[in-house]
């Protein structure tokens, strides 16, 4: 019954996030035959290798470009439905990690800060930099979540829009971990595997 | 020069090639880092100036009592705050004293509210709830006692005033707060200095303590008694209470309070947004004539679109009789009046 909980629309903002893991999950799908090539900046020191190895290593490229949208998509979502600001920072008080100040600052910064990485990533700028630091929020968001599922909290993520407290039986900690986890996923292709077509990266003569 | 030395410069200017390339290399990825990092803050860094400017000024409409529209106490306790006879939509707004959503929203949106009414641009309409209710002290006691703190206070005039100083000083779920003497002293802070008023506040905490303690033990257990675990999760409150009264659970306690009031008043809007797209179904809830808001609840300049595109509504409210709005008595209608649709 929802009469108990503070801010209501919970249900409906999982189902936003399901929408939007599900969106991951089929880009890995895809992922899962890119070719385990050692990471290397230097394209032009591969060895040619099997006919196989190498229809991998050609689609490798394509494969970025797809976690890379994907990534940037998810990223850029999830900071559109955290805003206004309030709706944000209820979310970080939520997780009772910081004073109000700090809550109140990071609920204003977190959106623009996963805005912009959402347009480094689709634009292809410091790829690999970006991946990485996209990457490391992922981490953080994790850690987060596992410190309120520790500490006995009640709460929504805010993952995808208001966060706050939830009745008990409506967290969903395991879920929104595990689909943080394949965002990571997504952003350790990124990181380790840079190159990929439409980049500015590319004009600098980067991840060719 | 000897073979080998010739080898050996050919070898060396590979290497200082290969230095040169890497080092091209190195510059290049600084560049686009830099470049990155460039964006980085260009994009957090303005967005946060526009954000805090923006917040800053709908803060300016925020305590400008003096520019306020009359505040008319309704039969069901709420408050409709407009000008004298203004054509605009009507803005409901369900929230509970209690509820850290509700401070948000007020946070953000409460000035704006103020101002477009005082504009005579809306009909904002003060809907005061008790989701908490049902839930263990402390959380339901502070929530029914501020709520009936800031009913009492609509009888001096003062709703928003109170409405205001209740939510800066919010207490943290779970703590005890909203004592009755600091609602006493805030009323003072709000302008109001009748005796009557402290005394209101001591009747209804002595309500609310007996709602929160003897009264919900025995109802909750008479019920459970009599209805499985999940048949009683699914009733309201406001069910259990008319069951209550049928079975034995006495709440004659409760009336002529405040506390009363808000209770009917929570089952009145569950039943009144009972489904669709525009159900009650937490707090902050915001109507704009009758129709839900979604997030844009939670910015002045969302709720000022929202009124904006908004045809004038009406109140489905009738106000309470004037004569004793400002004599702390208690209201004449027990039957929540607006339950008719």
């Amino acid at each position: 019954m929802c009469i108990h909980i503070v801010a209501c629309s919970s249900i409906r903002r999982i189902g936003d996030a399901r929408l939007a893991s599900g969106k991951a999950v089929d880009t890995q799908d895809q992922q899962t035959v890119r070719p385990a090539e050692p990471p290397s900046d230097r394209e032009d020191t591969r060895s040619p290798g099997t006919p196989m190895s190498q229809r991998l290593r050609a689609a490798q490229p394509w494969a970025t470009l797809l976690a890379r949208v994907a990534l940037a998509g998810i990223l850029g979502y999830s900071a559109y439905t955290k805003l206004p600001p309030a709706l944000s920072v209820q979310s970080v008080e939520a997780y009772q990690l910081f004073s109000p100040g700090v809550s109140e600052f990071i609920g204003y910064t977190l959106p623009l800060f996963e805005f912009a990485l959402a347009l480094l990533l689709l634009v292809g700028l410091a790829t690999r930099y970006v991946g990485a630091a996209t990457g490391l929020l992922m981490l953080v968001f994790i850690a987060g979540i596992a410190s309120a599922w520790a500490r006995g909290l009640t709460i929504d993520c805010g993952c995808f829009g208001t966060g706050g407290e939830v009745a008990a039986g409506e967290t969903a900690y395991g879920i929104d971990i595990a689909r943080d986890v394949g965002f990571l996923a997504l952003a350790g292709i990124v990181m380790i595997w840079p190159r990929s077509p439409l980049a500015l990266d590319r004009l600098f003569g980067l991840y060719r | 020069m000897g073979k080998a030395a010739r080898q050996a410069s050919r070898e060396r200017l590979r290497q200082e090639r290969l230095k040169e390339k890497q080092r091209a290399k190195r510059n290049r990825i600084l560049g686009v880092v830099g470049a990155a990092l460039v964006v980085v803050l260009l994009v957090v860094g303005g967005g946060y100036l526009y954000l805090t400017s923006q917040r800053e000024s709908e803060q300016q409409f925020a305590e400008q009592y003096a520019a306020l529209p009359p505040q008319e106490v309704q039969q069901d306790g709420s408050v409709v705050l407009a000008e004298e006879g203004a054509e605009a939509p009507v803005v409901e707004v369900y929230a509970d004293f209690q509820c850290p959503a509700c401070q948000e929203f007020e946070k953000a949106s409460g000035p704006t509210l103020q101002k477009l009414a005082a504009d005579g641009r809306a009909i904002v309409h003060y809907r005061p709830v008790s989701i908490f209710a049902q839930q263990p002290a402390p959380i339901s006691s502070n929530s029914l006692r501020s709520a009936a703190a800031a009913r009492a206070a609509a009888d001096y005039g003062k709703f928003v005033q109170y409405h205001d100083i209740l939510f800066e000083n919010q207490p943290t779920e779970g703590t005890v707060g909203f004592a009755a003497d600091d609602l006493k002293q805030w009323g003072e802070d709000a302008g109001i200095d009748a005796p009557a008023f402290a005394d209101r506040i001591d009747a209804e905490s002595a309500a609310v303590d007996q709602f929160t303690g003897e009264y919900s033990q025995q109802l909750m257990s008479a019920a459970q008694d009599e209805f499985s675990q999940q048949k009683l999760q699914g009733m309201s409150l406001g069910e259990l209470m008319e069951w209550g009264d049928e079975n034995g659970v006495d709440r004659s306690f409760l009336e002529d309070t405040y506390v009363k009031e808000i209770l009917d008043a929570t089952a009145a809007v569950n039943e009144r947004y009972s489904g669709g797209e525009s159900e009650f179904s937490g707090t902050p809830s915001v109507y704009v004539n009758g129709a839900k808001l979604g997030n844009e609840a939670f910015s002045g300049s969302g709720i000022e679109n929202a009124v904006e595109n908004a045809e004038p509504g009406q109140v489905d409210t009738e106000p309470l009789a004037s004569d004793d709005a400002a004599s702390g008595a208690s209201p004449e209608n027990e039957e929540s009046p607006d339950a008719k649709e």
